[in-house]
């Protein structure tokens, strides 16, 4: 063979390796969300602790923040301080609402957890996987960020911790509190 | 004719009836989730599709095929719902446009490639290998002679 098909060979061969190296070897949790500026699904639920009924319609002209969670989720036992603290941070704006999304849980469950860790805001139960499925939810924790138009403006999997949580106060929420124009970002 | 009875009697005991039953009882709706279910990938499991998974994701999934087929949806209302909340991801079968394409192709142009390097290089094989120079076989000695002979006579 010749060198000049050898190097073409090789050429091919890292093209397709370069090509699938994220499929094979990227984070299989990142999957792209189609969801980014899109109008947020809207839902109505019973609340983990009241039973009241919650629905994203009563918050409407506000910046929502969604956080879905189960007590059976490490990551979301990682995350919870950082959730009261970004709770804290905003909840005297009363442009911003912060809600829970309890997902694939059992309500004792729920309730114990929120007993322990501590809850400031309110959690929605997701009965049948429904709120989940439309939100493209596909583990937890998952947070959305839903501006003051109804759209889903930036969401992540995973801990909302360190820098992750810099970004999503100082870049996602900030901004949209002042009504200013932000870059939608995803995980 | 008893013993024939009897044997038909045991044959139709022995027939595993809950499996009769689970035939019969799948309504068009239950062939529907399954065909839906079956074209889309548990986004937990990976390399399953939500019909095969057990997961609790995948079996909500199938309650929502279940549901929209209640309410009257068609099978690729369906699945246009699953690809809005998800992507091209959800499909089992990823779909031919864009650089997906690749994907379908990719497999047959490696194909056609490899056999080309194959080609070239077995043909340049043959060319190259010297072929050994033809030599007049050796006379056969007196002792080999005689040990022929000596075997085909016995």
């Amino acid at each position: 063979m010749s060198k000049g098909w050898q190097l073409t060979l090789i050429l091919c061969l890292l093209g397709l390796f370069a090509l699938f190296y994220q499929g094979l070897w990227g984070d299989p949790r990142h999957i792209p969300t189609v969801l980014i500026e899109t109008d947020a699904p809207n839902f109505e639920g019973p609340d983990v602790e009241t039973g009241q009924t919650i629905s994203l319609e009563q918050f409407k002209g506000k910046v929502v923040l969604l956080n879905f969670w189960a007590s059976w989720c490490y990551e979301c036992k990682v995350e919870h301080e950082s959730i009261l603290q970004l709770h804290q941070l905003f909840k005297d704006n009363p442009e911003f609402v912060m809600l829970g999304v309890n997902y694939q849980d059992e309500l004792p469950d729920a309730q114990k957890y929120l007993k322990e860790y501590g809850s400031t805001f309110s959690h929605v139960r997701d009965l049948k996987g429904q709120l989940a499925i439309d939100y493209g939810v596909y583990g937890v924790p998952e947070t959305f960020v839903i501006d003051q138009q109804g759209k889903i403006r930036h969401k992540w999997v995973g801990p909302i911790t360190g820098e992750v949580y810099t970004n999503i106060t100082q870049k996602v929420i900030a901004p949209l509190l002042k009504a200013q124009p932000t870059t939608t970002t995803t995980s | 004719m008893p013993i024939r009875l009897t044997w038909c009697l045991v044959a139709l005991l022995t027939i595993p009836l809950p499996l009769f039953a689970a035939v019969q009882d799948e309504t068009d709706v239950d062939i529907q989730v399954r065909e839906i279910a079956k074209t889309l990938r548990c986004t937990v499991c990976q390399t399953e599709n939500i019909w095969e998974s057990g997961a609790p994701l995948a079996q909500q999934m199938r309650g929502v095929i279940r549901d929209r087929i209640a309410l009257g949806h068609s099978t690729e209302e369906i699945r246009a719902y699953f690809l809005s909340r998800y992507g091209d991801y959800i499909l089992m079968e990823p779909p031919k446009h864009g650089v997906n394409w690749l994907i379908w192709v990719a497999p047959f142009l490696l194909l056609l490639v490899g056999g080309f390097f194959l080609y070239k290089e077995v043909t340049h094989w043959v060319r190259d290998t010297p072929t050994p120079p033809s030599q007049p076989e050796p006379p056969l000695d007196d002792q080999a002679r005689k040990r022929i002979e000596r075997e085909l006579e016995s």
